[in-house]
């Protein structure tokens, strides 16, 4: 599947960087020193409401826009001067996708993949018809929403490149869809290609996702390695008398702390900490996992803090 | 060069329906006024062989005492009807560039696929240029049909006609030309198309203005004319060999060439924006 040997940064294990990637327009940060690598191989979230940076991101890493400061590379190529090369070697779904309403599905797809050199066509039709059951004889104007959505779908899969961008790819499907687009971001990954999983659907970004990267008004507040996340357990502890300090080797993390009642992050194994909670005078614990909401919450939630306003925001 | 050729057939397929639309209308036109011009020409001719009223609205339109029957059928040619719908074509080309595109969300769909700035703007200008090439045919080959239809004293070759029809298509090139100068710096389609419209019609006016009697030893008329387009077109000089058709098809197709690299220019080095 490769496409890159012999390109300048094909040896290199990231493959997207951005370096104090920033856009501005008049006064307002759309984004604001962006600092972020992607990695070969992985599926990488991005996370964060709507204005947030992630579609200025996207097109930043695209060519379609020129950044005000900083720089991004993929594949060693910088995305703004070597649009072109970056753009072979990437398949992207836009977040509000529009179609010209009188080609017919199979129009559409010949089209694209026309603009592509004419490849990946046989691969398209079959994962639009097999897998996302479009009728490719149909006008696209007579399609759905979803329908037209799964048809971009079918040919951003079916595109031979390395890297995949699907910025909201789900947002318009139904759950059974939805289910075979995060089977089809799996396969992707399983072949060697990176993917970058733009959405605002947090079970599914931690349903597939490697990595996440969280951004709140242009800045990258947050990045969260989901494997050691599947790792965590949230531990809360409630203990009778004087609160004991607990060993460095437990790897507890405080996370919050009211009177007696402890909150800790827990990463490392289970036995020993079982062990030290039997040996200190615990009146009452909790041991749960948390899901990828409630990171979320800590920047974007009603609680956040919200102490970064700026007037050049 | 695929890519290339796939844009080409998509704008094609795109401007179908005003394509065929403004060739029949053009081919109708053309065969229309070799029906009036037959119909009218011993009326024409004794027109021009007098000196009142209609004599002077003869020489107004280029004709000369007794001339032959083309240089008749031309001087219908310079009936609005036909430059707006060259000119219809052309600003609706102009405008539906970049930032009809950018309104409707379906640039997106082209750019980010591999496929370079340039060579967007170029299959859009070839597209274009075929299509003006194919509605200036279409009149002169509307007209050309009529001729064996309707009587006239000298029917013109079909070669004779293609000269002012490929006046008319090099008119509406730079019509075109800034138009799409307009819809690459735009993110919506009305902006370009007004702009477009309004520098066609003041250069429209500027014409008029200058061929009227009362204003013709005013210091601006010169400039008013070569202010205008309009003034390098001119159907009944390109069949009579009098004026300079050649040189005026230059000036505009080197201007309209002009305003397209103005275009390609700023289409290299703007932003993308989503439609959202």
């Amino acid at each position: 599947m490769s496409l890159v040997a012999g390109f300048p940064g094909s040896g290199s294990a990231s493959l997207i960087v951005s370096e104090g990637l920033s856009k501005v327009y008049g006064e307002h940060h759309a984004l604001r020193d962006l600092t972020l690598e992607v990695r070969r191989g992985e599926v990488f979230g991005l996370l964060g409401p709507n204005g947030s940076g992630k579609t200025t991101t996207i097109r930043l890493w695209l060519g379609l826009m020129r950044p005000t400061r900083g720089k991004a590379t993929v594949f060693g190529f910088d995305c703004w001067r070597g649009g072109l090369e970056v753009r072979r070697l990437v398949s992207y779904l836009p977040g509000e996708l529009r179609m010209p309403g009188s080609l017919t599905g199979l129009g559409v797809l010949r089209f694209l993949s026309g603009l592509r050199g004419g490849e990946g066509l046989d691969r398209a039709e079959a994962i639009a018809e097999r897998v996302m059951k479009l009728d490719l004889g149909r006008k696209v104007r007579k399609y759905s929403t979803g329908m037209k959505q799964k048809l971009a779908l079918a040919q951003a899969f079916a595109d031979p490149v390395d890297v995949l961008i699907l910025d909201e790819p789900t947002s318009a499907l139904d759950p059974s869809a939805r289910h075979d687009v995060l089977n089809l971001v799996r396969e992707a990954r399983d072949v060697g290609q990176t993917v970058v999983f733009s959405g605002h659907v947090l079970s599914e970004v931690e349903a597939v996702c490697d990595r996440v990267a969280i951004l709140r008004r242009g800045r990258l507040v947050h990045v969260e390695d989901m494997h050691a996340r599947r790792h965590l357990r949230m531990v809360m502890a409630r203990f009778d008398g004087e609160p004991p300090a607990p060993p460095e080797e437990l790897e507890l993390t405080l996370r919050r702390m009211h009177g007696p009642a402890f909150l800790w992050e827990h990463r490392g194994e289970l036995a020993p900490l079982l062990r030290w909670l039997a040996d200190v005078p615990t009146a009452d614990l909790a041991i749960g996992t948390e899901d990828l909401h409630a990171l979320y919450d800590q920047y974007h939630g009603p609680d956040a803090d919200d102490d970064e306003e700026d007037p050049a925001r | 060069m695929k890519a290339f050729w796939t844009l080409v057939a998509k704008n094609l397929h795109d401007a179908r329906w005003s394509l065929f639309l403004t060739s029949s209308l053009l081919g109708f036109l053309g065969w229309l006024l070799v029906h009036v011009a037959s119909l009218q020409e011993t009326k024409i001719r004794q027109a021009l062989a007098g000196s009142g009223k209609g004599f002077r609205w003869m020489q107004g339109m280029g004709l000369d005492a007794d001339p032959p029957s083309v240089e008749i059928m031309m001087a219908f040619w310079n009936h609005p009807f036909i430059i707006l719908l060259a000119a219809m074509f052309a600003l609706g080309r102009g405008a539906g560039a970049v930032g009809a595109e950018i309104e409707r969300g379906t640039l997106d769909m082209v750019m980010s696929r591999p496929v370079s700035r340039s060579t967007y703007l170029a299959a859009h200008a070839l597209t274009t240029a075929l299509g003006l090439l194919a509605i200036a045919a279409s009149l002169a080959v509307g007209a050309y049909a009529a001729t064996f239809y309707n009587v006239l004293k000298s029917p013109p070759s079909l070669g004779l006609l293609m000269e002012p029809a490929l006046n008319l298509a090099a008119l509406a090139w730079p019509m075109y030309g800034y138009t799409l100068w307009f819809s690459s710096m735009d993110i919506v389609r009305w902006r370009a198309l007004t702009a477009g419209s309004a520098l066609t019609l003041a250069g429209f006016i500027a014409r008029v203005i200058a061929m009227i009697p009362v204003f013709k030893d005013s210091w601006w008329r010169p400039w008013a004319e070569r202010a205008s387009l309009f003034t390098l077109y001119d159907p009944v000089g390109a069949v009579a060999g009098r004026g300079h058709c050649e040189r005026d098809m230059a000036i505009l197709l080197a201007l309209g060439a002009g305003f397209v690299a103005l275009a390609f220019l700023v289409f290299a080095h703007r932003d993308l924006p989503a439609n959202s």
